[in-house]
Protein backbone atom coordinates (compact mmCIF):
# COMPACT_ATOMS: atom_id res chain seq x y z
CA UNK A 1 0.00 0.00 0.00
CA UNK A 2 1.63 3.45 -0.34
CA UNK A 3 0.15 6.66 -0.02
CA UNK A 4 -1.50 7.29 -3.74
CA UNK A 5 -3.81 3.98 -3.16
CA UNK A 6 -3.97 4.94 0.57
CA UNK A 7 -5.70 8.37 -0.14
CA UNK A 8 -7.72 6.76 -3.09
CA UNK A 9 -9.79 4.63 -0.82
CA UNK A 10 -9.32 7.07 2.58
CA UNK A 11 -13.30 7.98 2.41
CA UNK A 12 -14.29 3.82 1.53
CA UNK A 13 -11.86 3.26 4.51
CA UNK A 14 -14.10 6.25 6.76
CA UNK A 15 -16.99 5.21 5.11
CA UNK A 16 -16.68 1.22 6.52
CA UNK A 17 -17.06 0.35 3.03
CA UNK A 18 -13.81 -1.75 2.58
CA UNK A 19 -13.21 -5.71 2.74
CA UNK A 20 -11.97 -6.59 6.05
CA UNK A 21 -8.11 -7.02 3.97
CA UNK A 22 -8.24 -3.45 2.08
CA UNK A 23 -9.12 -2.01 5.75
CA UNK A 24 -6.35 -3.53 6.90
CA UNK A 25 -3.76 -2.49 4.83
CA UNK A 26 -5.03 1.48 5.07
CA UNK A 27 -4.96 1.28 8.54
CA UNK A 28 -1.61 -0.06 9.02
CA UNK A 29 -0.05 2.54 6.66
CA UNK A 30 -1.85 4.94 8.44
CA UNK A 31 0.31 4.53 11.12
CA UNK A 32 3.34 4.13 9.49
CA UNK A 33 2.38 7.61 7.53
CA UNK A 34 2.19 10.52 9.30
CA UNK A 35 1.03 12.50 6.25
CA UNK A 36 -1.85 10.45 4.85
CA UNK A 37 -2.48 10.14 8.97
CA UNK A 38 -3.32 13.71 8.72
CA UNK A 39 -5.00 13.34 5.33
CA UNK A 40 -7.38 10.86 7.47
CA UNK A 41 -7.93 13.59 10.37
CA UNK A 42 -8.75 16.10 8.06
CA UNK A 43 -11.34 14.45 6.15
CA UNK A 44 -12.73 12.66 9.02
CA UNK A 45 -13.32 15.92 10.35
CA UNK A 46 -14.88 17.24 7.52
CA UNK A 47 -17.71 14.53 7.28
CA UNK A 48 -18.52 14.67 10.76
CA UNK A 49 -18.47 18.83 10.09
CA UNK A 50 -20.98 17.82 7.18
CA UNK A 51 -23.22 15.95 9.26
CA UNK A 52 -23.25 18.12 12.16
CA UNK A 53 -24.09 21.27 10.18
CA UNK A 54 -26.86 19.51 7.87
CA UNK A 55 -29.26 17.49 10.59
CA UNK A 56 -30.25 20.21 12.22
CA UNK A 57 -33.46 20.74 10.16
CA UNK A 58 -36.25 18.55 10.68
CA UNK A 59 -39.77 18.93 8.97
CA UNK A 60 -41.61 21.60 10.06
CA UNK A 61 -44.67 21.09 12.37
CA UNK A 62 -46.82 22.25 9.95
CA UNK A 63 -45.83 19.92 7.43
CA UNK A 64 -46.17 16.59 9.84
CA UNK A 65 -49.96 18.15 10.37
CA UNK A 66 -50.49 18.24 6.68
CA UNK A 67 -49.22 14.59 6.29
CA UNK A 68 -51.53 13.58 8.84
CA UNK A 69 -54.91 15.54 8.03
CA UNK A 70 -53.89 13.86 3.77
CA UNK A 71 -53.78 10.69 4.97
CA UNK A 72 -55.95 9.47 7.88
CA UNK A 73 -58.64 12.75 7.59
CA UNK A 74 -57.23 14.58 11.06
CA UNK B 1 -55.46 -18.25 3.84
CA UNK B 2 -55.79 -15.50 0.94
CA UNK B 3 -53.60 -12.71 1.25
CA UNK B 4 -56.23 -9.78 2.43
CA UNK B 5 -55.36 -6.29 2.80
CA UNK B 6 -55.01 -5.48 6.58
CA UNK B 7 -58.02 -3.59 8.40
CA UNK B 8 -57.12 0.42 7.69
CA UNK B 9 -56.02 0.63 11.72
CA UNK B 10 -53.44 -1.68 11.16
CA UNK B 11 -52.33 -0.38 8.35
CA UNK B 12 -52.16 3.18 10.19
CA UNK B 13 -50.17 1.64 12.63
CA UNK B 14 -47.54 -0.33 11.08
CA UNK B 15 -47.65 2.94 8.63
CA UNK B 16 -47.02 5.26 11.59
CA UNK B 17 -44.08 2.96 13.07
CA UNK B 18 -41.89 2.49 10.25
CA UNK B 19 -42.96 5.15 7.61
CA UNK B 20 -44.38 8.32 9.21
CA UNK B 21 -40.87 8.34 11.54
CA UNK B 22 -38.62 8.88 8.50
CA UNK B 23 -40.79 12.42 7.81
CA UNK B 24 -37.32 14.20 8.99
CA UNK B 25 -35.31 12.46 6.68
CA UNK B 26 -37.87 12.82 3.72
CA UNK B 27 -37.83 16.72 4.34
CA UNK B 28 -34.20 17.61 4.72
CA UNK B 29 -33.29 15.18 1.31
CA UNK B 30 -36.46 16.72 -0.29
CA UNK B 31 -35.31 20.41 0.55
CA UNK B 32 -31.90 20.39 -1.00
CA UNK B 33 -32.99 18.23 -3.94
CA UNK B 34 -35.71 20.95 -4.76
CA UNK B 35 -34.09 23.76 -3.32
CA UNK B 36 -36.84 25.63 -1.38
CA UNK B 37 -38.84 24.83 1.36
CA UNK B 38 -42.49 24.95 -0.08
CA UNK B 39 -41.43 22.70 -3.17
CA UNK B 40 -39.77 20.57 -0.12
CA UNK B 41 -43.13 20.10 1.52
CA UNK B 42 -45.31 19.35 -1.76
CA UNK B 43 -42.78 16.89 -2.37
CA UNK B 44 -42.75 14.88 1.17
CA UNK B 45 -46.96 15.11 0.96
CA UNK B 46 -46.73 13.63 -2.33
CA UNK B 47 -44.26 10.74 -1.33
CA UNK B 48 -46.35 9.64 1.91
CA UNK B 49 -49.77 10.03 0.23
CA UNK B 50 -48.07 7.29 -2.70
CA UNK B 51 -46.21 5.06 -0.02
CA UNK B 52 -49.36 5.03 2.02
CA UNK B 53 -51.59 3.86 -1.17
CA UNK B 54 -48.77 1.48 -2.26
CA UNK B 55 -48.06 0.17 1.75
CA UNK B 56 -49.22 -3.03 0.73
CA UNK B 57 -46.32 -3.81 -1.59
CA UNK B 58 -43.77 -2.98 1.04
CA UNK B 59 -42.15 -5.76 2.95
CA UNK B 60 -42.73 -4.96 6.42
CA UNK B 61 -39.48 -4.83 8.53
CA UNK B 62 -37.00 -4.18 5.44
CA UNK B 63 -35.69 -0.58 4.81
CA UNK B 64 -38.30 1.73 4.60
CA UNK B 65 -35.90 4.54 4.67
CA UNK B 66 -34.67 3.70 0.94
CA UNK B 67 -37.87 2.81 0.18
CA UNK B 68 -39.89 6.16 0.87
CA UNK B 69 -36.75 7.73 -0.36
CA UNK B 70 -36.91 5.98 -3.50
CA UNK B 71 -40.43 7.06 -3.85
CA UNK B 72 -39.18 10.76 -2.89
CA UNK B 73 -36.84 10.84 -5.61
CA UNK B 74 -38.99 9.54 -8.48
CA UNK B 75 -41.88 11.98 -7.39
CA UNK B 76 -38.92 14.78 -7.67
CA UNK B 77 -37.32 13.60 -11.24
CA UNK B 78 -41.21 13.53 -12.74
CA UNK B 79 -42.79 16.48 -11.27
CA UNK B 80 -40.32 19.06 -9.96
CA UNK B 81 -36.75 18.77 -11.78
CA UNK B 82 -38.07 20.40 -15.44
CA UNK B 83 -40.42 22.58 -13.29
CA UNK B 84 -37.89 24.06 -10.56
CA UNK B 85 -34.87 23.96 -12.55
CA UNK B 86 -33.32 24.55 -15.71
CA UNK B 87 -32.45 21.19 -16.62
CA UNK B 88 -28.50 20.84 -16.12
CA UNK B 89 -26.07 21.65 -19.30
CA UNK B 90 -23.18 20.74 -16.92
CA UNK B 91 -20.72 18.16 -18.51
CA UNK B 92 -19.81 16.16 -14.90
CA UNK B 93 -16.61 14.92 -16.64
CA UNK B 94 -14.91 17.79 -17.37
CA UNK B 95 -15.97 19.20 -13.37
CA UNK B 96 -12.04 18.66 -11.91
CA UNK B 97 -12.42 19.05 -7.79
CA UNK B 98 -9.50 19.69 -6.25
CA UNK B 99 -8.17 18.05 -2.69
CA UNK B 100 -8.24 20.73 -0.23
CA UNK B 101 -6.36 19.13 2.36
CA UNK B 102 -2.55 19.71 0.37
CA UNK B 103 -3.93 23.48 -0.12
CA UNK B 104 -4.20 23.76 4.17
CA UNK B 105 -1.82 21.28 4.85
CA UNK B 106 0.41 23.81 5.95
CA UNK B 107 -1.53 26.53 7.73
CA UNK B 108 -4.63 24.39 9.61
CA UNK B 109 -4.04 20.35 8.76
CA UNK B 110 -6.84 20.09 11.48
CA UNK B 111 -9.13 21.81 9.33
CA UNK B 112 -10.38 24.15 12.37
CA UNK B 113 -11.59 26.87 9.30
CA UNK B 114 -14.67 24.62 8.77
CA UNK B 115 -15.78 25.21 12.47
CA UNK B 116 -16.29 28.87 11.59
CA UNK B 117 -18.56 27.99 8.87
CA UNK B 118 -22.31 28.08 9.82
CA UNK B 119 -25.21 26.09 8.49
CA UNK B 120 -26.53 28.28 6.35
CA UNK B 121 -23.14 28.64 4.14
CA UNK B 122 -22.79 24.62 4.10
CA UNK B 123 -26.16 24.02 2.67
CA UNK B 124 -25.67 27.19 0.22
CA UNK B 125 -22.59 25.15 -1.11
CA UNK B 126 -24.48 21.77 -1.05
CA UNK B 127 -27.19 23.61 -3.39
CA UNK B 128 -25.02 24.51 -5.47
CA UNK B 129 -23.62 21.13 -6.53
CA UNK B 130 -24.85 19.65 -9.68
CA UNK B 131 -28.14 17.69 -8.82
CA UNK B 132 -26.10 13.97 -9.01
CA UNK B 133 -23.27 14.74 -6.73
CA UNK B 134 -25.89 16.38 -4.31
CA UNK B 135 -27.94 13.72 -4.41
CA UNK B 136 -24.95 11.14 -3.47
CA UNK B 137 -23.56 13.46 -0.94
CA UNK B 138 -26.87 14.10 1.19
CA UNK B 139 -27.41 10.43 1.00
CA UNK B 140 -24.05 9.69 2.67
CA UNK B 141 -23.13 12.15 4.69
CA UNK B 142 -26.09 13.69 5.90
CA UNK B 143 -28.45 10.63 6.55
CA UNK B 144 -25.87 8.07 6.85
CA UNK B 145 -26.72 5.37 4.16
CA UNK B 146 -24.60 3.26 3.03
CA UNK B 147 -23.29 2.62 -0.91
CA UNK B 148 -25.21 -0.03 -1.55
CA UNK B 149 -28.40 1.51 0.03
CA UNK B 150 -27.52 5.11 -2.29
CA UNK B 151 -26.98 2.77 -5.26
CA UNK B 152 -30.37 1.57 -4.75
CA UNK B 153 -32.22 4.66 -4.69
CA UNK B 154 -30.61 6.31 -7.43
CA UNK B 155 -30.69 2.93 -9.36
CA UNK B 156 -26.67 3.55 -10.79
CA UNK B 157 -23.90 0.77 -9.74
CA UNK B 158 -21.99 0.89 -6.38
CA UNK B 159 -18.87 2.23 -8.21
CA UNK B 160 -20.88 5.00 -9.73
CA UNK B 161 -21.66 6.29 -6.16
CA UNK B 162 -18.30 5.69 -4.80
CA UNK B 163 -16.42 8.13 -7.77
CA UNK B 164 -19.74 10.63 -7.73
CA UNK B 165 -19.06 10.82 -3.54
CA UNK B 166 -15.45 11.65 -3.63
CA UNK B 167 -16.05 14.26 -6.51
CA UNK B 168 -19.02 15.73 -4.66
CA UNK B 169 -17.21 15.58 -1.45
CA UNK B 170 -13.94 17.67 -2.80
CA UNK B 171 -16.44 20.02 -4.80
CA UNK B 172 -18.17 21.08 -1.75
CA UNK B 173 -14.43 21.30 0.34
CA UNK B 174 -13.38 23.23 -2.43
CA UNK B 175 -16.27 25.73 -2.13
CA UNK B 176 -16.41 25.68 1.23
CA UNK B 177 -12.35 26.52 1.08
CA UNK B 178 -13.02 29.29 -0.99
CA UNK B 179 -15.57 31.06 0.82
CA UNK B 180 -13.36 30.49 4.02
CA UNK B 181 -10.59 32.55 2.31
CA UNK B 182 -12.78 35.05 1.08
CA UNK B 183 -14.07 35.56 4.62
CA UNK B 184 -10.45 35.39 5.94
CA UNK B 185 -11.03 32.42 7.90
CA UNK B 186 -7.71 31.38 6.26
CA UNK B 187 -4.77 32.80 4.40
CA UNK B 188 -4.77 30.41 1.74
CA UNK B 189 -4.64 31.27 -1.68
CA UNK B 190 -8.18 30.82 -3.83
CA UNK B 191 -8.60 28.24 -6.49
Amino acid sequence: MNCRECVEHLYEFLDRELTPDLEREIRDHLEDCPPCGEQYDFEELFLKFLRARCRTQGAPAELKKRVLRELFGE
Amino acid sequence: MTNAPPPPDLKRESFEREALVHLDVLYRVALRLSGNPSDADDLVQETMLKAYRAWDQYEKGTNAKAWLLTILRHAFINEYRRRTRHPETVDLDKIEPYAVFPEVQDEDPQGAFFDRIVDDQVLRAIDQLPVVFRETLVLSDVEGMSYQEIAGILEIPVGTVKSRLFRARHLLQGKLYDYAVEMGYIKGSPA
